[in-house]
């Protein structure tokens, strides 16, 4: 199956900075593909060069199989990180205009929105205008208006930044409820765990350069397991344990990272004399540890 | 490609006639029209004639005075009555007689002064006859209602004045008269001016008001000159000599060659492009600033990159400097529309020649309302092309009013000369300035009246639109550009480098190094 991008060799400069630098990636169709990086890594631009916002300085773009993304625009949808809507547009209206900028005919993009408003429970705001919506109501139009032409690629730049868990939860259905209609999905975010639960594959990238990329199970695979643990008590004893490489302590749960010859039942040992201990399990590491590992130290806030 | 810019432009268009703002500057206009056009004839219909009284103890100066005010109102009734539909007043055959009798005079208002005995009469023996008509016209116009003769002609004094007998009054009633506002003046002669030099006195509650002094003031002079001359014994017909005043018939080299009396019409037709001009300039500043906020508001409001993953930033820029166009049309077209209307159908309402201002030669000379159009359409393209880019790299209006003010104050040019331009339309002012794109559209306006040759409007006109290609490349540079910055605005160096960079308007995969997009990539 043709991939739904590919990217080779792709720079793109600002002045003196490099914001993408000689990227390779190809992404493959139909699947949920996570964009992480840190604050600045290049995760937008390349997202804007993929939507043929911006143009790469050297290297080649394909999107859909097409080098000209200009020709390919109608079946792409795109949420940007920094979304807004006519605020004097009703949400039915803004719906309707979205998808004819895509090239809907009026009255097919007059019924999708309808269907849209009603399949995501805002069936009764079709008439409301945009600048009467709630927050939460008005990320959930712009998505829509996204994916009114049902595109092929589907790319959401931070999707769940400022929602609520009961939106965050709607959104991730959402997306979920996209792939199995066999759309490609790019998201990007900051948060590890939302990547870890959605994405089949995932592309970390740090400073303009890739750092990552494959699927969750080839990824986690390079790296070592550790001991993730649910524990009550004092936190600042747990270091105390001898063999500790390093640890994500977040109060009630933590994760561990040991040195090569110690041995785990050693450390469960010493754990149970220091603090009370609800879970105990050695797995493969979280996103969260990758992209801390992949990234620590060298994030350039 | 055509689609999507017809579509961002239905959108802008429907998104603007939605605003109450829109509605507001579309309706005030037609409502200032008509107020200008019927107003005064309302006003003047609603004055109450001004009533006065007069102390004349010189025994003659009131007298002569009405009876000269009986002549030039008989030369207004000769000259005016029963023509264009001013109504007849009802029985007075001795006007018709005398009109038709001395048609051939060739001063209506010399002949009304010698009928009426003003002037001395030359020895004209049909004279006589007319002189008797006068007399008995003089007894129905003595007893005129200013009701009455306002419905024949509002010029005539006694729509305007009516006096109230005041000969056994003293000056302490008449206050009081005053006081109660049952008088709006009244005049006291004591000594007899044509022997004296004390002055009379002029009473009244409202000095502002001075009509009816200057009028009384006018017909007493020349009544107390002719008693003076009388009393010297002078020859009256030397004194009518002596007295004539320096005659000067204004008239106006037609096309034709020939020179042709001037008329209220000739002078409105002077001015109103004056009038034309501060329409287009309000309507192309006011229309273009509504693309600027747009601008910033889709900027702010973070919609341009939802919008530019669906269309090219051209698509984007000429949807909305044509959206905007097509709001701006709408409101000129309706007012433009609403003139004419009025134009034809007040007349219809007010019948009798009621309106004030008679605007018909807008339809018999289209150039006027053909030329604002245009100048619209073009001036608005200009401007809008430049506050398009400007916008387009601004985050808040508070920027973008100090990026435009440059621009401001070269608007500003046609606005602070339109009045001079108007005098001396054929100026080497307003021809220089005619051929400055910026200022083309308002000049050329301004010179309507003047006759401009045909190949300066072809020549302006060309050079105007060039200006709004090559402005509408330079933008659509800036805007591509521009939309997705974040930042602080770029200094005007900036954006020429910008302009100057080589790239098509269709992007191309490549960007001009100085491009950034301030850091909003994450």
């Amino acid at each position: 199956m043709q991939p739904a991008i590919e990217i080779a060799g792709v720079t793109k400069r600002f002045g003196k900075n490099v914001a993408v630098n000689a990227l390779d990636l190809s992404i493959p169709a139909g699947e949920i593909y996570g964009f992480l990086g840190p604050n600045g890594a290049g995760k937008t631009t390349t997202i804007r060069m993929i939507m043929s916002i911006l143009y790469p300085d050297e290297g080649d773009l394909h999107v859909l199989g097409h080098r000209d993304t200009e020709a390919v625009k109608d079946r792409l949808g795109y949420l940007p990180e920094e979304k807004g809507l006519y605020k004097k547009m009703t949400a039915g209206e803004i719906l309707v205009y979205f998808g004819r900028l895509k090239g809907l005919p009026r009255g097919e993009a007059k019924r999708r929105a309808k269907d849209l408003l009603e399949r995501y429970g805002l069936g009764d705001r079709h008439d409301v205008r945009c600048e009467a919506l709630s927050k939460g109501m008005g990320q959930k139009v712009q998505i829509l208006g996204t994916i009114i032409h049902e595109p092929e690629l589907v790319i959401l730049d931070e999707p769940f930044s400022g929602l609520d868990p009961v939106n965050i939860e709607l959104m991730r259905d959402l997306i979920l409820d996209l792939k199995r209609r066999g759309m490609t999905v790019i998201f990007s975010t900051h948060i590890m765990q939302q990547a870890e639960q959605l994405c089949d594959r995932i592309f970390l990238i740090n400073r303009g350069q890739k750092v990552l990329d494959g699927t969750l199970e080839e990824i986690k695979g390079g790296f070592e397991s550790g001991i993730h643990l649910d524990y009550d008590g004092n936190g600042a004893r747990i270091r105390e344990i001898d063999g500790i490489d390093r640890i994500n302590d977040s109060g009630k749960q933590a994760e561990l990272y040991l040195d090569p010859e110690t041995d785990p039942q050693a450390v469960l040992r010493a754990l149970t004399e220091r603090v009370t201990i609800r879970r105990f399990d050695v797995r493969a590491p979280s996103l969260h540890e990758i992209f801390v590992q992949s990234v620590g130290g060298q994030v350039d806030e | 490609m055509n689609d999507k810019i017809y579509l961002v432009a239905q959108r802008e268009w429907l998104e603007n006639v939605r605003t109450k703002a829109f509605w507001i500057g579309l309706l005030i206009m037609p409502v200032i029209l008509v107020a200008a056009m019927v107003l005064p004839t309302l006003l003047s219909k609603t004055k109450d004639a001004r009533a006065y009284a007069v102390i004349d103890n010189s025994g003659w100066l009131d007298e002569a005075v009405q009876t000269r005010a009986f002549a030039s109102d008989l030369a207004i009734m000769l000259d005016r009555l029963g023509f264009d539909g001013k109504p007849w007043p009802e029985g007075l055959d001795e006007l018709a007689a005398l009109r038709t009798e001395f048609v051939d005079q060739p001063d209506r208002g010399d002949f009304a002064r010698q009928s009426t005995g003003v002037d001395p009469a030359p020895s004209e023996p049909r004279l006589g006859a007319a002189q008797d008509l006068a007399e008995s016209i003089r007894r129905w116009w003595d007893s005129l209602e200013p009701d009455t003769a306002r419905d024949l002609d509002r010029r005539l004094s006694k729509a305007q004045f009516r006096q109230v007998p005041a000969s056994v009054e003293s000056r302490e009633t008449l206050n009081e008269k005053l006081g109660d506002d049952q008088i709006f003046a009244y005049i006291a002669i004591e000594a007899d001016p044509a022997s004296s030099d004390d002055p009379a006195s002029y009473v009244s509650k409202n000095l502002t008001d001075n009509d009816l002094e200057n009028w009384y003031r006018r017909h007493a002079t020349a009544a107390i000159r002719d008693r003076r001359m009388e009393l010297r014994d002078v020859d009256p017909e030397l004194a009518t000599y002596l007295q004539g005043e320096f005659r000067l018939d204004r008239s106006k080299l037609s096309d034709s060659g020939t020179a042709e009396s001037v008329s209220m019409n000739d002078r409105l037709r002077q001015w109103a492009p004056v009038g034309f001009v501060y329409l287009l300039w309000l309507s192309v500043f006011t229309v273009s600033q509504m693309l600027l906020s747009n601008t910033i508001e889709e900027k702010s409001n973070r919609l341009m990159e939802v919008l530019l993953s669906s269309i090219s930033p051209l698509q984007l820029m000429l949807g909305k400097i044509l959206g905007i166009a097509a709001t701006g049309i709408t409101m000129v077209g309706t007012w433009v529309i609403c003139l004419i209307g009025a134009i034809i159908v007040l007349p219809i309402i007010f019948s009798g020649g009621a309106v004030g201002v008679d605007f018909s030669f807008l339809l018999s000379e289209p150039r006027y309302l053909i030329s604002f159009l245009v100048y619209f359409v073009l001036g608005y393209l200009l401007y809008a092309a430049i506050l398009v880019a400007i916008g387009s790299v601004c985050n808040t209006i508070k920027e973008a009013q100090n990026l435009q003010s440059p621009l401001v104050i070269v608007l500003m040019i046609p606005l602070l000369l339109m009045i001079p331009i108007g005098q001396d339309p054929n100026g080497t002012m307003a021809v220089v300035l005619s051929y400055f794109p910026p200022t083309t559209p308002f000049v050329m306006m301004n010179r309507a009246a003047g006759d401009i040759a045909w190949w300066e409007y072809a020549i302006t006109t060309l050079l105007l639109v060039a200006s709004v290609f090559f402005a509408t490349v330079a933008a659509a540079k800036i805007f591509r550009i521009g939309v997705l910055m974040t930042g602080k605005p770029p200094n005007i160096r900036e954006m020429i480098r910008w302009v100057r960079a080589p790239v098509g308007l269709i992007p191309e995969r490549r960007e001009p190094a100085e491009a950034s997009d301030g850091g909003g990539q994450s």
